[in-house]
């Protein structure tokens, strides 16, 4: 047998291998993303599209457009950290067709009674503190110290 | 979107003992990873017992030869699906090999299956049987005859010379066969040794622990498989191919199990915050499988027979012997699917909070029940019988000569 | 430079160089187009990003450091962060899949006769904390203290799920956040088994991984994370620590408080700052 000539079955599963290592490589060529890779190990549009979702909270500023009094007296009263939307709910809805009405919750929901509950936040228990009667009666809910 | 309404229509919530994160109530990896490293280690167990027959020249175990690679053929065509059933999206699978995240262990997948099917297995199945196929593809008609005409890819050389070299490039792919089924199956392992988010999966010893109850399960697989084939062929069983394989199982259950002491002695030793819970889930949770099922039924009980066996062999008639190393074997097989279970469901049933517990609601039916968990356990044994009949003629002992190629008495 | 001793065995080049330190030098100057090749592409990616309809105009990744901080003492367990959280990002309803949501810890005082500071510690979150708690079962005489913490993605410098990640669907922003991307996730959940927070679930909606996004789709147009936005206690504190005053929320908690991270041992160091952390929290 000639030295310098491979047995025939090597060259068959050399041909073999290389046939699928090419296939593999125009696979990959072909199956890779396009901006894959450009800004670290993933999709780079997968950063652009992170951000296409519209949000459903408008923020303060969008409530501050039409809103602004309400808002200044607001941040004079014990309620300036909380925002508009923890009280009344996602406003994008109100935003884009003020017709819309927006909520209230409950009180209670900060201000119940709770044994886990930080002590710089005043609190009542809902049964004993005038139970039956609305908070509005006594309090405005954007300005605390004030009686109606 | 469609989503999965089944389940979403009614939801109900499974009991938590304790505290348990809210995203952690239901179990994400289900009896589906459970069986993707018992078959994966049925792979590498089979293919390490027939290297003792090619590395290791045991003469004993020639007659499992085949039947081993075949084994671990069978099982390896069936070891992605489990995977690409419990993918939320196996359409975009293959996109682990166009961009493999190269930290992942888990990217690793389809290139260590890749390398091992083609470069390991097909290809020293195809050293050992090509001068059969040569042989069959002139005697044998009809549709298998074309499949042993493909399968000689066109080469009919079967001189002395051709044979020696076939036999040489069987050696060398099982010497670099060994460390690729440690590989294929080690990952899988170094996939939950990984995770160091969770303290029943990450430690260091998980993958070694993993190839030692690869290897046992393997090999007990091995021993069922040739007492099933000579039992249906109506053929004597070679007694003395089962006591070299009881032999090498108990080694291999000796090492496992000191392994899987030694885990749980350093554990206990090093008390680390974590331990608490996992005496608890040790215990608890899972004392049927992992008390009863995993150590004395899987372990233990295999261990003193097959130990008895190696000392006062002499004592035991050959008919019991048989019915004994079948016991273990099946024994060993629960045991070590036990131990997958143990890892896989155990793992994410207690909190990485360390203070709560989960259950696990396991599916019937639906793409990741138990049902298609047993299908996928049945589907290698269908394929092994179908390479059985194409490649296992009947009254065809294949003996080495003394170059060490492969010769079977009939053709 | 200090030129290399005139010993030194190599071809004398020039006045002081030695063959040696012109390779390094050339290796250095290679070394550093090569890096400069892919800044440059990096960047040019950067600028070719946001340009689709609907996107935000003129937000720079790199010009942008996001943190957030939650501040232990502040917070009430409202819970209309963990709803607010879920209206915006379209979380799924069911009561286990929670990008963000509150625990309460309930520290008991210890048995009589026990000889310890605290007895048993309970912990809750209840769907998450929406909705707020349901009243406490433990009667007060026997709380010692209790509280809330607010747990989210954490925001990890170094972490384990992009690490573990096959396919490079999940990474790390330029600008601070940890995204999922769900058009080329793959569903295995690795991710999900990798966080040691617990802060990442299976959505079943679009089989693919998801988790705090930062609320990203609102940070790059300007606006608050919804959560920071509805909190009414100010216990979470967002900022940009590229752009950061001396009167920024955070850069007063920094200054004002001794900083808590959670599970620091496992090396994941993770970013988001809390103040006021107690023992037994993990």
């Amino acid at each position: 047998m000639n030295e310098r000539k491979l047995p025939p079955q090597l060259i068959r599963l050399v041909i073999l291998t290389v046939a699928i290592l090419g296939l593999y490589g125009l696979a990959r060529f072909f199956l890779t993303p396009p901006s894959f890779g450009e800004l670290g190990f993933y999709r780079a549009l997968a950063l652009e599209e992170a951000t296409l979702r519209s949000p459903v909270f408008a923020g303060q500023k969008a409530c501050d457009e039409c809103h602004s009094d309400t808002i200044k007296k607001v941040a004079k009263a014990e309620h300036k950290t909380v925002s508009c939307e923890s009280c009344h709910g996602p406003g994008r809805a109100h935003v884009e067709n003020p017709e819309v009405k927006m909520g209230a919750i409950f009180c209670v929901r900060c201000h119940g009674v709770d044994p886990a509950r930080s002590a710089w936040i005043k609190q009542v228990d809902p049964k004993k503190h005038y139970a039956g009667q609305r908070c509005a009666e006594c309090h405005v809910p954007h300005q605390p110290s004030e009686v109606p | 979107m469609d989503a999965e309404l089944t389940n979403l229509v009614y939801y109900v919530p499974p009991h938590v003992d304790g505290y348990v994160y809210p995203n952690e109530q239901n179990l994400l990896w289900s009896t589906l990873i459970v069986v993707y490293p018992y078959i994966t280690g049925l792979v590498a167990g089979a293919f390490i017992m027939a290297s003792l027959v090619r590395v290791f020249k045991v003469k004993a175990l020639e007659p499992v030869y085949r039947l081993s690679m075949l084994t671990s053929l069978a099982f390896l065509l069936c070891a992605p699906l489990p995977l690409l059933f419990h993918l939320g999206h196996p359409e975009r699978c293959l996109q682990i090999m166009m961009t493999p995240h190269l930290s992942s262990p888990m990217a690793m997948f389809g290139f260590v299956y890749a390398w091992y099917m083609m470069a390991v297995l097909l290809l020293e199945l195809w050293f050992d049987y090509r001068r059969d196929f040569v042989a069959w593809s002139a005697n044998v008609r009809g549709l298998r005859g074309i499949l042993y005409r493909i399968l000689t890819l066109g080469v009919h050389d079967v001189s002395e010379q051709a044979l020696r070299l076939d036999d040489r490039m069987g050696k060398i792919i099982s010497l670099v066969g060994i460390p690729s089924a440690f590989l294929l199956h080690g990952y899988v392992g170094f996939i939950f040794g990984s995770i160091k988010a969770n303290p029943w999966w990450g430690n260091v010893l998980m993958p070694i622990i993993f190839i030692f109850s690869a290897i046992v399960s393997g090999i007990s697989l091995c021993v069922l498989m040739y007492l099933l084939l000579n039992w249906a062929r109506r053929q004597a069983q070679d007694i003395n191919c089962l006591d070299a394989m009881g032999k090498f199982l108990f080694y291999a259950l000796v090492v496992d199990a000191s392994l899987e002491a030694l885990d749980w002695i350093h554990r206990l030793y090093a008390a680390e915050e974590s331990i608490h819970i996992l005496k608890s889930l040790a215990a608890g949770r899972l004392f049927y499988t992992l008390l009863v099922g995993q150590v004395c039924l899987g372990t233990a009980v295999p261990l003193v027979i097959l130990g008895g066996l190696q000392l006062f062999s002499r004592h035991v008639v050959p008919q019991v012997r048989q019915h004994l190393y079948t016991l273990s074997a099946a024994l060993i097989l629960f045991g070590v699917l036990a131990m997958r279970w143990n890892v896989v469901i155990g793992g994410q049933l207690f909190s990485k909070s360390l203070r709560g517990f989960t259950t696990y609601k396991m599916e019937l039916a639906g793409h990741e029940g138990w049902l298609m968990s047993i299908a996928l356990l049945v589907l290698p044994f269908i394929i092994l019988g179908v390479l059985v009949k194409l490649f296992l003629p009947q009254k065809s002992p294949v003996t080495r000569t003394e170059t060490g190629a492969a010769v079977s008495q009939a053709a | 430079m200090p030129c290399a001793p005139p010993t030194q065995r190599g071809t004398m080049i020039g006045k002081g160089y030695t063959r040696r330190k012109s390779l390094v030098a050339l290796a250095g100057a290679a070394a550093g187009f090569l890096v400069m090749a892919p800044a440059r592409k990096a960047r040019a990616a950067v600028q070719k990003l946001f340009t689709s309809t609907g996107a935000p105009k003129g937000y720079d990744p790199t010009q942008h450091k996001w943190l957030m901080a939650i501040n232990i003492e502040r917070c009430i367990g409202c819970g209309l962060c963990v709803e607010a959280c879920k209206k915006e990002n379209h979380v799924p309803p069911q009561p286990t899949y929670f990008r963000t949501w509150i625990e309460r810890y309930i520290i008991k005082k210890p048995r009589p006769g026990q000889a310890a500071v605290q007895g048993e510690t309970v912990v809750d979150s209840p769907n998450g904390g929406a909705g707020g708690f349901p009243p406490c079962e433990i009667p007060r005489e026997e709380i010692l203290k209790a509280f809330y913490v607010p747990k989210l993605c954490n925001l990890c410098e170094h972490s384990p799920c992009t690490q573990s990640c096959p396919v490079g669907a999940t990474f790390d922003t330029p600008d601070g956040a940890v995204l999922v991307d769900p058009k080329y996730c793959i569903g295995c959940g690795f991710c999900i088994q990798a966080c040691p927070y617990g802060c990442r679930y299976f959505n079943p909606y679009t089989r693919t991984a998801d988790k705090c996004s930062l609320c990203y789709h609102r940070i790059t147009r300007g606006l608050r994370p919804a959560c920071v936005e509805v909190c009414p206690a100010e216990a979470r504190l967002f900022g940009d620590l590229k752009n950061m005053g001396p009167d920024d929320p955070i850069a007063k908690l920094v200054r004002t408080n001794k900083l808590h991270t959670l599970k620091p041992h496992l090396g994941t160091e993770p970013r988001v700052l809390y103040a006021g952390l107690d023992k037994e929290v993990r």
